[in-house]
C-alpha cells in the first residue's frame, strides 16, 4: 500500500511527527511511504486538497484511491489504529 | 495609516539610512583588498563590530554578519551539528520556535539527527526539570528563542545557560531576534546569539550570529576567509555600519522607549478586555512589545483584512509560516477556537496612544461588522 506523506521544511508539527513516522515505517514494511514537500509539490498538493494543516499522510488502495488521511499531530497508536483498521476493511 | 506590526518589521531609521548611503558612497574599497581604500573598509567594519560588543556587552563572541536571522540560525545549528556530529546527534528545542529553527532542525533530522522537544509550563516557559531530564550524554545543541515571536514569551535564558554550563559538550544557541533592541538581554554567557537589524529600526538584509570565540562552527557558505572564517563572501561595509547604527541608536533610549511601550500594552489590554469573545493569548511573561490575542468567532485573515480597510496594520501568525491554526497559541492554551483565531498586535516606540484609540475604534467596528456576516 502507498502512502503519500506532505510536509514542509518549515514546519514544527513535521518535526514533532518525524520519529513517531520513522517508528511507523520501521513496523510497516508492507507500506511504501513516499515524501512531497508541501512547498514544492504544488501541484499534489492541490490535487490531494491538502489545505494548511500539516504533516498529511495519505493512504492509496492498489487503484491509487484514496482510502483514508492522517492530518496533523497524532500519536503512535492512533496511527496504528488506523492502519489496523484499514488493514482489517482490506 | 496605523502600523501595528512591529515584530514583522521596523521602518528603518533615517539616520541609519544616512550612514548606510554615507558609507556607500564613502567606503568603496573591498575590506578584503590590501590597499588603502581596502585597509578604510576594513577598519570601519572593525569598528562596527567593536561597537555591536560594547553595547550587547559581547567582549568574548566573535561577529559574524549574516543575512539576517534566518541565515543566522543556519549558520548556528547547522554549523554547530556538523561540527560536532562526531560526539552526538541529539538536539533540543522548543514549540515556539520561529520557522528559521524548524528548517535546519528539520534538514538535519533526515542526516540523522534526533530532536526532541522541552516541555513548556501552564505560561509557555520552558521547563527546567524537563530540560535537565532531556539532556544525554549525545546531546550536543540546544536552540531555544529568548522571545517568541507570536506570543512574546521571554524565556529564562540565562537560568538555561547556567544548567548547560555543566555539559560542555553541548552548546546553546539562542533566537534573540524579538528581543535585541526591545528588550535588555545578558548574552554573556550564551554560546551563540542570532539577531536581525530589521526588527530595531535598521535594514533588511543584515543580521548577525553572536559566536563564542572558543566555539568552531562549520561555515554555510564555502568560499574562504572574509572578515569571519565563518562567512564567506565581499564584507557588506555599509550594511554592517547600519547594523551598528541602529543598535546604538536603540539602545540609547531602550529603558524609556520600553516603559512607553509597557504603557500602551496595558492601556490597549484595558480597552478590549470587555468583549466575550476577545481572549488575551500573551501573559505576563510575554515582552509588552507583542499582545497576541484571540478573537474567537472570526477568522485571523478576515480580521486582519477588515482592520486592513481601516488602514489598520497588524499580523496573524509568524509572517515566515503558514497554516490554519497556531500551533504557539494552541500549546499555550490548549483550545483550538483559540489557536484558529489569533492575531498579533506588535508596538514599539513609535507607537502612540491615539494610534491605539484608533485601532479600539476600528476593532470594535470590525468586530460588530463581522459578527453579524
Amino acid at each position: 500500500m502507498k502512502v503519500l506523506r506532505f510536509s514542509a521544511i518549515w514546519c514544527s508539527a513535521c518535526l514533532v511527527m518525524k520519529k513517531i513516522f520513522k517508528h511507523v515505517e520501521n513496523m510497516h514494511p508492507e507500506l511504501e511511504f513516499i515524501n512531497y514537500d508541501y512547498d514544492t509539490d504544488e501541484e499534489l498538493v492541490e490535487k490531494y486538497n491538502i489545505g494548511t494543516t500539516i504533516p498529511v499522510l495519505i493512504f492509496l488502495d492498489e487503484n491509487e484511491n484514496e482510502i483514508t488521511r492522517i492530518v496533523g499531530e497524532k500519536s503512535y497508536d492512533e496511527i496504528e489504529e488506523i492502519i489496523a483498521s484499514i488493514s482489517k476493511e482490506g | 495609516m496605523i502600523y501595528l506590526d512591529y515584530s514583522a518589521t521596523t521602518p528603518v531609521n533615517k539616520e541609519v539610512l544616512d550612514t548606510f548611503n554615507k558609507v556607500s558612497l564613502d567606503f568603496v574599497g573591498n575590506p578584503n583588498s590590501l590597499h588603502k581604500l581596502g585597509v578604510e573598509s576594513k577598519n570601519l567594519i572593525d569598528k562596527s563590530i567593536e561597537q555591536i560588543k560594547q553595547i550587547l556587552n559581547v567582549p568574548n563572541h566573535e561577529v559574524i554578519f549574516t543575512s539576517g536571522s534566518s541565515e543566522a540560525n543556519n549558520l548556528a545549528i547547522k554549523g554547530i551539528c556538523e561540527k560536532y556530529q562526531n560526539r552526538g546527534k541529539h538536539i533540543i528545542t522548543t514549540e515556539l520556535e520561529h520557522s528559521s529553527i524548524y528548517g535546519p532542525l528539520n534538514y538535519l533530522s533526515e542526516l540523522g539527527f534526533e530532536v526532541d522537544f522541552v516541555k513548556l509550563d501552564e505560561f509557555g516557559m520552558v521547563d527546567l526539570e524537563s530540560l535537565k531530564s532531556l539532556i544525554r550524554d549525545d546531546t550536543i545543541l540546544v536552540s531555544i528563542t529568548a522571545v517568541n515571536s507570536e506570543i512574546g514569551i521571554k524565556q529564562p535564558i540565562n537560568e538555561i545557560a547556567e544548567i548547560l554550563n555543566q555539559y560542555p559538550k553541548c552548546y546553546f544557541h539562542v533566537d534573540a531576534t524579538q528581543a535585541v533592541g526591545k528588550v535588555k538581554v545578558d548574552l554573556t554567557n550564551i554560546d551563540l546569539v542570532s539577531f536581525s537589524a530589521h526588527k530595531f529600526f535598521g535594514l533588511k538584509g543584515i543580521g548577525c550570529l553572536l559566536k563564542k570565540n572558543n566555539i568552531v562552527i562549520n561555515p554555510q557558505i564555502n568560499g574562504g576567509k572574509s572578515t569571519s572564517n565563518y562567512r564567506s563572501g565581499t564584507p557588506t561595509v555599509a550594511l554592517d555600519a547600519s547594523l551598528a547604527k541602529a543598535l546604538r541608536l536603540v539602545y540609547q533610549d531602550i529603558g524609556v522607549a520600553y516603559k512607553h511601550v509597557e504603557e500602551l500594552n496595558s492601556y490597549l489590554k484595558e480597552k478590549i478586555k470587555d468583549y466575550d469573545n476577545v481572549y488575551i493569548n500573551s501573559n505576563e511573561y510575554s515582552i509588552p512589545h507583542i499582545l497576541n490575542l484571540s478573537v474567537v468567532g472570526i477568522k485571523p485573515e478576515t480580521m486582519l483584512h477588515a482592520l486592513e480597510e481601516h488602514d489598520i496594520y497588524i499580523s496573524t501568525q509568524s509572517a515566515c509560516a503558514t497554516g490554519a491554526s497556531s500551533k504557539a497559541v494552541m500549546a499555550l492554551t490548549k483550545s483550538i477556537d483559540r489557536a484558529n483565531s489569533s492575531i498579533r498586535i506588535s508596538l514599539s516606540k513609535l507607537t502612540t496612544k491615539e494610534e491605539i484609540d484608533k485601532f479600539v475604534d476600528a476593532f470594535d467596528k470590525c468586530i460588530k461588522k463581522l459578527l453579524l456576516k
